[in-house]
């Protein structure tokens, strides 16, 4: 390989081609261009003067230039050359790569897989063996192969099929696998860890030191893990907690908490404090969305690490209390709600209300004291909800006791049960183990808790199945019913400590924890179910289908269960239960590889610049020139030429309706031609022009008014009129306009100083604005204030308007064609100011008229060239009075002063009369 | 239906088509023009009353108005303006050199050739003259539907291969002929057709049609030129360098041709096509004019 500087030549005797480069300078030299062919009427002119100069017209320089470019391109390319090439590896033995591929390495796998690149880069350049090793589990049952060298291009497929795993590397195991491993010639080892310590680091890094030297690379401290825990749930909220690598780096991120189906519902920023090994973020969510949460995650960070997947656990059902009558039921230490709602407050979103009151918003389960009285419409609701899946909790006391309803799970004695006391031979009594198919399965009763009154039940024969607790002497304590999708349930005893101990033991609450579970669909599980694997996230923290080597795991194992290629984190699931298994847990908190044997070089990922191949570059740069090459030959010997304007012309179009669209100008504007071409239509025919104002109504009107008035002109005289120009003085040429008409609108802006001195240029080489206020509608003269008048006032600042008189009677503009007293637009009166006649500049002609009769709406036409617009007040005939006066207009504008002296006339006649 | 009468059909009413548009392009810039040249302002006769005038002696008796001579004393003779219709033939070089044109915004140079004719014939259909297609096989007429018939022959005429000299045809003795082409072709075989039309007394007017590009060779470097009209080809080595000779060529014949109609006392004019129509109609149309003037003097 031959180095330059930052480049090297893999094939460099390539370049000894460049010695041919004048070879070829020469031969392009010689060679004249092909001629262009043109087909021409006039060729008998040009037959014999083909001989006179026979000098043939060379290629020109820059094209054999450009030639010559070209091919030192190809050359060079040839001679693959290879920007900043890399150190090179040591020694001649094989290489040895050894990836961490965990979960930790999901951040930075595109680091990684690039150092995989380059390395396999080097190794097939150099023939070399190459040996990859991965420290993470696969998962596969097989025993995993004995590690054996293979060429790079074999590695390669292996290193791309290679991804983060979700679960933590087993480095012990390839430790062991390395034991019996010896290679034929001293490699060149690099391990691509993640960073992390979990007590085998050292050792991995002394077996990999015997096959030869040893690279360490880690993630830099920007890129190091991140790892999400569990969040706390708590009344209002989630706190969501990130733990890292302790670092001196304050990191922000984000946090994204989403719903199962993948909607984003909450965004917060979490901020790691310097030398923090972690961060929480406070989330706080209303309770419908809260129930909704199906996972946490970092914005923008892959890994199953950044990824905490939440079940119900996480959940806050609604829970409603039923208050009956207030007062009583509410007593501290001795009301019913009172005990009910410090027992489900914690775990609960509880609500108060009456049942009509709770039933209107989504609610999970609705707990009844004894004191409520329902009624029928009451009990209907509540049934009908039950069936839909709601949980429905009822106490009994004194009332139910004496007058028990039809809303039980179970009939009812009427009376009740008095247990101990002074009248009884009983004693209290306590409760018995909870059956195992009750909801309340594994809780411990306590010896503590005695009952000392109850409402019994009909024993049925179906009792004992409807029992979810019963007391030591076998009577229901707890009975429910299935009720559609959910239960009806009913504690014997009351809710106070009047009846019983209940209320007051940990058992209370945790019952009542077991009940709102039952809301969620956590109802019979049992220890020995199995839960299937569901989803399970990938090494990159994406929800996907199970892999083939994930298996269930037991329901009562779940919660110690830790992710590994058995069990990679997910969602797993029987029925309606559904839990979570999260990466976190058995993972712990993350630490830095701190030790390493001596000998061991630790460098950060990215140290290893990519080398670049330029030769792909080249060749399509040269490609590109070929066709550029190819386009200019084209060109020069005229096969290009043929079609050219019009396709210019077309893309000047295109490129002005594109810039008309973009900048949203009205569409007048748009039809007439922009630049040279507007330039050329302009100056073809004679036009009419108007100031386009920028309000697409006035313009419109504008342009059917001299339209009218340009068909009106072309059939009366001897003028022909063209199509009328909108004009923007901004950027179009003003001087192909004898006339210009310029309504003026308050919202026009005023024109720029370039417009304006533009303007000026115009006016003086006699150009002539004709304004339009358009304001005698308004009722305003020129000397009142309409809209109009202000707007002329505002955009005719900077313009060198002449002193303007109120027209004379005897102005050539109204004996220019047709001898005229007023002019009438769409509205009559109003002053017409004109210069002063006796301005000797620009031979007498006004160069600046003014009015206020809105002409352009007297002179519009429709398509079907029809007056568009009723004229005011209409009699007499003012239309033709308007266009008459349009006439006399133009006329003026054609022709000046022309018909001045017939305003002499009479003196003349006079005169001869002597 | 034959294949060959469906096509033909297909055919006219493709060319039926095109024709309002060109008639009414012709018409229109006709009209710009006749507003400039007013009527004959001649006495002749005609229906239209000229003038009254005092009774000469020699003047006949039947010309004297007594409704006007009865409110004077003396005698007046009711003049009528002059209204000698005109035989003018027209013809349009539709040969394969005329569909030129140097850039898609001109017109070629058959088209304004056609506008031009169409036009001229208009104006001269307004003014009661009778006009026909030389070649075309028709009777002068100056009815309005001739201009419908010229526009339609024109443009059958525009399928078939065109000759670009006129043949030559008897036309009458004070026929006028309207030669619009290029006239690329030696100037001998010019002269020998207009000859023949003079020898016959014929008088006429030739309009020459150049694309701004034949005037002035806008090409550079190596070019290989073809005829429009299988005249073979010319390799140029640098067009720049020939351009002056060119130009001196083109001259020359634009001045033979000046020179060969002066020496048959007829006019000659030249054309752009990116010139305005309205130029050559206007010369085209006082020519024609005065040439009738001049031939047959008014009777005063």
């Amino acid at each position: 390989m031959l180095t330059l500087g930052p480049l090297g030549f893999a094939v460099p005797w390539m370049l000894a081609a460049l010695a041919a480069l004048p070879v070829i300078w020469w031969l392009l030299r010689v060679t004249p261009p092909a001629p262009r062919r043109v087909r021409f009427p006039a060729i008998r002119l040009l037959f014999e003067l083909e001989r006179k100069d026979d000098t043939a017209a060379r290629t020109p320089l820059w094209l054999v230039i450009l030639r010559l470019f070209l091919s030192a391109l190809v050359i060079v390319a040839l001679a693959r050359p290879i920007l900043t090439p890399g150190e090179r590896l040591s020694g001649g033995g094989p290489l040895v790569i050894v990836v961490d591929d965990g979960w930790a390495a999901a951040r930075g796998w595109e680091r990684r897989r690039t150092t995989m690149d380059w390395l396999l880069d080097q190794a097939e350049r150099e023939g070399r063996a190459v040996m990859l090793l991965a420290t993470a589990p696969s998962g596969s049952s097989a025993a995993p192969e004995a590690p054996g060298l293979a060429s790079p291009r074999e590695v390669r497929t292996a290193a791309q099929a290679l991804a983060p795993k979700p679960w933590a590397p087993d480095r012990h195991a390839l430790v062991k696998r390395l034991e019996g491993i010896s290679l034929p010639a001293p490699a060149h080892v690099f391990w691509l860890s993640d960073g992390l310590e979990d007590g085998d680091a050292f050792a991995l890094a002394e077996a990999l030191q015997r096959l030869g030297p040893l690279g360490v690379l880690v993630d830099p401290p920007q890129a190091a893990p991140l790892l999400m825990l569990p969040p706390d749930a708590d009344a209002t909220g989630l706190t969501a907690r990130l733990t890292r690598v302790a670092s001196e780096r304050e990191v922000a991120l984000i946090v994204q908490a989403r719903g199962g189906d993948g909607r984003l519902l909450a965004r917060e920023r979490l901020i790691l404090a310097p030398g923090a090994s972690g961060g929480e973020v406070r989330l706080e969510l209303p309770q419908e969305l809260r129930n909704r949460l199906a996972r946490l995650e970092i914005e923008d960070v892959p890994g199953a690490g950044s990824v905490i997947l939440l079940d119900e656990r996480w959940r806050r059902r609604p829970v409603g209390l039923v208050s009956g009558t207030p007062g009583r039921a509410d007593q501290p230490l001795v009301g019913d709600l009172y005990f009910l709602d410090r027992a489900l407050r914690p775990f609960t979103e509880l609500r108060r209300g009456t049942v009509a009151e709770l039933l209107k918003r989504e609610i999970a389960v609705i707990v009844m004291t004894d004191a409520v009285a329902l009624v029928d419409a009451e009990r209907q609701a509540l049934a009908g909800w039950m069936q839909g899946g709601g949980v429905l909790l009822r106490f009994a006391g004194p009332e139910l006791a004496r007058k028990p309803d039809a809303l039980l799970p179970v009939a009812l004695r009427g009376g009740d049960r008095v247990l101990g006391g002074a009248m009884s031979w009983s004693r209290p009594a306590s409760l018995a183990p909870f059956p195992a198919e009750s909801p309340f399965a594994g809780l411990v009763p306590s010896a503590e808790v005695m009952i000392r009154r109850q409402v019994l039940a009909e024993p049925t024969l179906d009792l004992p199945d409807k029992t979810w607790a019963r007391l030591t002497d076998g009577t229901p304590l707890v009975t429910a019913e299935k009720r559609g999708a959910g239960w009806l349930a009913l504690v014997h005893t009351t809710a106070n400590t009047e009846w019983s101990d209940l209320p007051l033991s940990g058992l209370f609450v945790d019952m009542l924890r077991r009940v709102v579970a039952l809301s969620q669909g956590i109802v019979g599980v049992e220890a020995e179910n199995v839960l299937a694997p569901e989803r399970t996230l990938d090494g990159f923290g994406r929800l996907g289908a199970p892999p083939p080597t994930a298996v269930g795991i037991a329901a009562r194992e779940i919660d110690g269960a830790v992710a590994a290629p058995e069990h990679p984190p997910g969602f797993y699931a029987q029925g309606a239960v559904r839990r979570a298994l999260n990466l976190a847990p058995g993972v712990g908190e993350p630490a830095p590889i701190e030790r390493l044997p001596a000998g061991a070089a630790r460098a950060e990922y990215g140290d290893a610049e990519r080398e670049a191949e330029l030769m792909p570059w080249l060749l399509a740069l040269a490609l590109l020139l070929a066709a550029l090459d190819g386009l200019i030959s084209l060109e020069l010997r005229g096969l290009l030429r043929a079609r050219r304007p019009v396709r210019v012309e077309r893309l000047a179009r295109a490129a002005a309706l594109v810039a008309l669209l973009v900048v949203g100008a009205p569409p007048a504007w748009a039809q007439a031609p922009a630049g040279e071409a507007f330039a050329m239509a302009a100056a073809r025919e004679v036009r009419l022009g108007y100031v386009i104002t920028g309000v697409e109504e006035v313009d419109a009107v504008s342009r059917a008014g001299l339209i009218g008035l340009s068909q009106v002109v072309t059939r009366r005289t001897a003028a022909d009129m063209a199509e009328p120009f909108g004009v923007d003085p901004e950027k179009d040429g003003l001087h192909f306009f004898t006339l210009l008409y310029w309504p003026t609108v308050p919202a026009q802006r005023p024109p720029s100083p370039e417009a304006i001195r533009r303007l000026n240029e115009y006016l003086e080489y006699g150009g002539i604005i004709f304004f339009d206020t358009r304001d005698g509608g308004a009722g305003a003269s020129l000397g009142g204030v309409g809209p109009g008048t202000q707007a002329l006032r505002a955009l005719t600042r900077g313009l060198n308007v002449p002193l303007l008189v109120p027209m004379p009677a005897d102005h050539v503009i109204g004996r220019a064609f047709y001898l005229m007293r007023e002019f009438p637009g769409r509205w009559t009166g109003g002053t017409l100011w004109v210069q002063r006649d006796t301005d000797r500049a620009n031979d007498s002609v006004s160069s600046v008229i003014i009015g206020t009769n809105d002409w352009a709406g007297a002179w519009a036409v429709d398509e079907a060239s029809q007056p568009a617009f009723a004229v005011v007040p209409g009699t007499g005939n003012q239309r033709e009075l308007a266009y008459r006066f349009g006439i006399n207009l133009v006329m003026y504008s054609l022709t000046g002063n022309y018909k001045g002296d017939q305003v002499h006339v009479p003196i003349i006649l006079e005169r001869l009369g002597k | 239906m034959t294949a060959d009468g469906l096509v033909a059909a297909r055919r006219a009413e493709e060319i039926s088509a095109t024709l309002p548009p060109l008639l009414l392009a012709a018409q229109r810039i006709a009209a710009t023009v006749s507003h400039g040249v007013h009527g004959r302002r001649r006495v002749g006769p005609g229906d239209t009353f000229w003038q009254f005038r005092r009774y000469h002696v020699g003047d006949p008796p039947q010309s004297i108005d007594w409704r006007q001579s009865a409110k004077s004393d003396r005698v007046y003779v009711r003049e009528r303006e002059w209204e000698a219709a005109q035989s003018v033939w027209l013809w349009r070089d539709a040969s394969a050199s005329m569909r030129y044109r140097s850039s898609a915004g001109l017109p070629t140079k058959l088209e304004r050739a056609e506008l031009l004719l169409l036009a001229v014939a208009s104006l001269l259909v307004r003014g009661g003259e009778r006009v026909a297609l030389l070649g075309g096989g028709e009777r002068p007429s100056s009815s309005r539907g001739q201009l419908n018939r010229l526009a339609l022959a024109l443009a059958i005429g525009q399928g078939l291969p065109g000759r670009g000299l006129p043949g030559f045809e008897p036309v009458g003795r004070h026929g006028r002929v309207l030669w619009i082409g290029d006239f690329l072709a030696p100037i001998a075989d010019t002269e020998a057709i207009l000859g023949r039309y003079a020898h016959h007394g014929v008088r006429g007017h030739l309009l020459q049609i150049l694309d701004p590009a034949e005037e002035t060779l806008p090409f550079a470097g190596r070019v290989r030129f073809e005829g429009l009209e299988e005249e073979g080809e010319a390799l140029i080595e640098r067009v720049e360098a020939v351009r002056g000779d060119y130009g001196t060529r083109l001259a020359a014949l634009k001045a033979g041709l000046a020179a060969l109609s002066a020496r048959f006392d007829w006019t000659f004019a030249v054309h752009h096509t990116d010139r305005p129509p309205q130029e050559p109609l206007l010369i085209l149309y006082t020519a024609i004019s005065e040439a009738s003037d001049l031939l047959l003097p008014a009777r005063r």
